[in-house]
């Protein structure tokens, strides 16, 4: 049995090992001071960070990628929300058909999605751009809101919106004094994701953002050029921010659920 | 109306920005080139040309070889990790999941960068190797193979398949697997029997996601696959963003690979039911 319990912990160590050896190598070159990206490392240096932040088009692309994560993570936590809450209300035939309907932006490609949406766009004479780069994650989110919320409402108990209305509350009241605080933890959890995507996707923004600046679109342009250690710094930076991110939102979360 | 009140937001969003633009895809796929310009002219040739090209046969055919390998690939090594976590580690299940989707933030095109780092000529394995003595000179092939393909795609996509796994076997008791132990079921019999079809769904879910993301993938076969590696990805992205341009082309091959892929994807799905039936 010791042997056993050797392979599973052996398994489970090679797995994580393998899913967190690129997330090393981009820390450790992050601070390496030489530019070559090969081993053995020799002498630490925060240069690459400085170069990272001094560089006017990576705030550029940080800021952009601040807004379309914000406008993405509140639109489509909002309107999925708002669509997981309609769902519950029609009948299980119906509701089954919307909730595969509004999963389905998920499973095209965003490949396909990414030009789809360039080539309406075009037709419509709508610009490259910001706008069209959120509107292509909103889409891109919409199904992974939906999702996560539609689990979380599936045990949500009703009968209190009913007490709370048959005890006078307003509408808006019972929004506010108690679904809000019942759907805190999952809402929070959604709109993290939507957040995380956001600041991740590439290809669809890539098709739709014209010639502005997000990290990845950025990063895609520095990569293609060459080995550059910014990359790293600035993967690094990014990381280190979504992590801690996370886990105050898990506090934060745990404290009020 | 209240529900459509709730309802309707979304199912406006999805019909002018999901439905519409998907339709002009397709009204696309069916127009004409004149010289540099899409004339709405009605027309099969650029799905008589997408078939009748060996190039283009090729590389949709690899595309759905390297989905399919990479699914084959991550499902079972995700089943493995979560059954693992599920009943050998239950106490540290969650938080072994956590730190599998948390190398998500990284990075997508960061993590693809950094296997470039590990796999490139005087990347950090070659170096190891070499010091080690192992080789005498850097490996070439560790970069621009089909190997590096798989495993840079297999490692971007293990922590989407462990989720809708682990997912699907948290409601199986650990009682219903040790039960079938008592009972003296070996453990190919307890996974075959008990926990594989218990959570299927999750295990359907998985291999899809992972296929469809491997196949349409143009990254990858772009950074770590080389001129040798090219998906059709890579070509329909060049029909939209490329020099020379064809986007009813690209169109047609967007398609075609979506009907590809959802045939693989339904042949793969039925299987279980097929087998059974065979038994």
């Amino acid at each position: 049995m010791i042997g056993r319990g050797m392979l599973a912990r052996g398994y489970v160590a090679a797995v994580l090992f393998y899913l967190f050896a690129p997330v090393a190598v981009t820390v450790l070159f992050s601070f390496a001071a030489s530019p070559r990206l090969s081993l053995p490392v020799d002498g630490l240096t925060l240069q690459w960070y400085q170069e990272a932040f001094s560089e006017p088009l990576f705030l550029d692309a940080l800021r952009n990628s601040v807004i379309l994560a914000v406008v993405t993570a509140l639109v489509a936590g909002t309107l999925g929300t708002l669509f997981s809450f309609g769902l519950l209300q029609l009948q299980r035939r119906t509701r089954n058909l919307l909730l595969t309907a509004g999963l389905l932006p998920a499973a095209i490609p965003a490949l396909v999605l990414g030009i789809a949406l360039a080539l309406f766009f075009r037709e419509f004479g709508w610009l490259p751009g910001l706008r069209n780069a959120a509107i292509g994650q909103i889409l891109a989110g919409l199904p992974y809101v939906i999702l996560t919320m539609h689990a979380r409402l599936e045990t949500f108990d009703f009968t209190v919106l009913e007490a709370a209305r048959d005890l006078g509350a307003t509408p808006w009241r019972t929004f506010r004094d108690i679904t809000f605080p019942l759907i805190r933890p999952s809402l929070l959890g959604a709109v993290l994701l939507t957040t995380a995507l956001s600041l991740d996707e590439f290809v669809i923004t890539w098709f739709n953002v014209g010639s502005r600046q997000t990290l990845p679109v950025l990063i895609w342009g520095l990569m293609r050029r060459g080995i550059d250690p910014a990359i790293n710094a600035l993967a690094t930076a990014v990381f280190f921010s979504l992590t801690a991110l996370v886990l105050l939102a898990r506090l934060f979360g745990r404290r009020s659920a | 109306m209240a529900v459509a009140r709730q309802v309707g937001p979304v199912a406006a969003f999805y019909a002018v920005f999901f439905v519409i633009p998907l339709s002009t895809l397709l009204l696309m796929s069916f127009w004409s080139m004149r010289g540099f310009d899409v004339v709405p002219a009605f027309t099969l040739s650029s799905y008589t040309e997408s078939l009748s090209s060996g190039l283009y046969r090729t590389v949709l055919l690899r595309a759905i070889t390297v989905g399919f390998g990479t699914a084959c690939i991550v499902t079972p090594a995700a089943y493995i990790f979560c059954y693992l976590l599920r009943f050998t580690f239950p106490r540290r299940a969650q938080l072994l999941v956590d730190l599998a989707l948390l190398s998500l933030f990284s990075g997508y095109l960061v993590r693809i960068y950094a296997w470039r780092t590990i796999l490139g000529r005087e990347g950090i394995l070659n170096s190891f190797l070499l010091q080690l003595g192992v080789i005498q000179e850097p490996l070439r092939s560790l970069m621009y193979s089909s190997p590096a393909v798989l495993l840079t795609l297999a490692g971007l996509l293990l922590p989407l398949a462990v989720l809708p796994i682990f997912s699907s076997m948290v409601n199986i008791s650990s009682e219903h697997v040790e039960a079938a132990r008592d009972l003296g079921s070996r453990a190919r019999h307890v996974h075959l029997r008990i926990l594989v079809p218990m959570a299927l769904p999750g295990i359907k879910v998985a291999f899809a996601l992972t296929f469809l993301l491997a196949a349409g993938d143009f990254v990858v076969p772009s950074l770590v696959g080389g001129t040798q590696g090219v998906m059709v990805g890579n070509v329909i992205a060049d029909q939209f963003r490329g020099i020379g341009s064809n986007w009813p082309l690209g169109a047609a091959l967007a398609f075609l690979a979506l009907g590809a892929g959802m045939l693989v994807y339904l042949a793969v799905a039925e299987l279980p039911r097929f087998m059974r039936r065979a038994r």
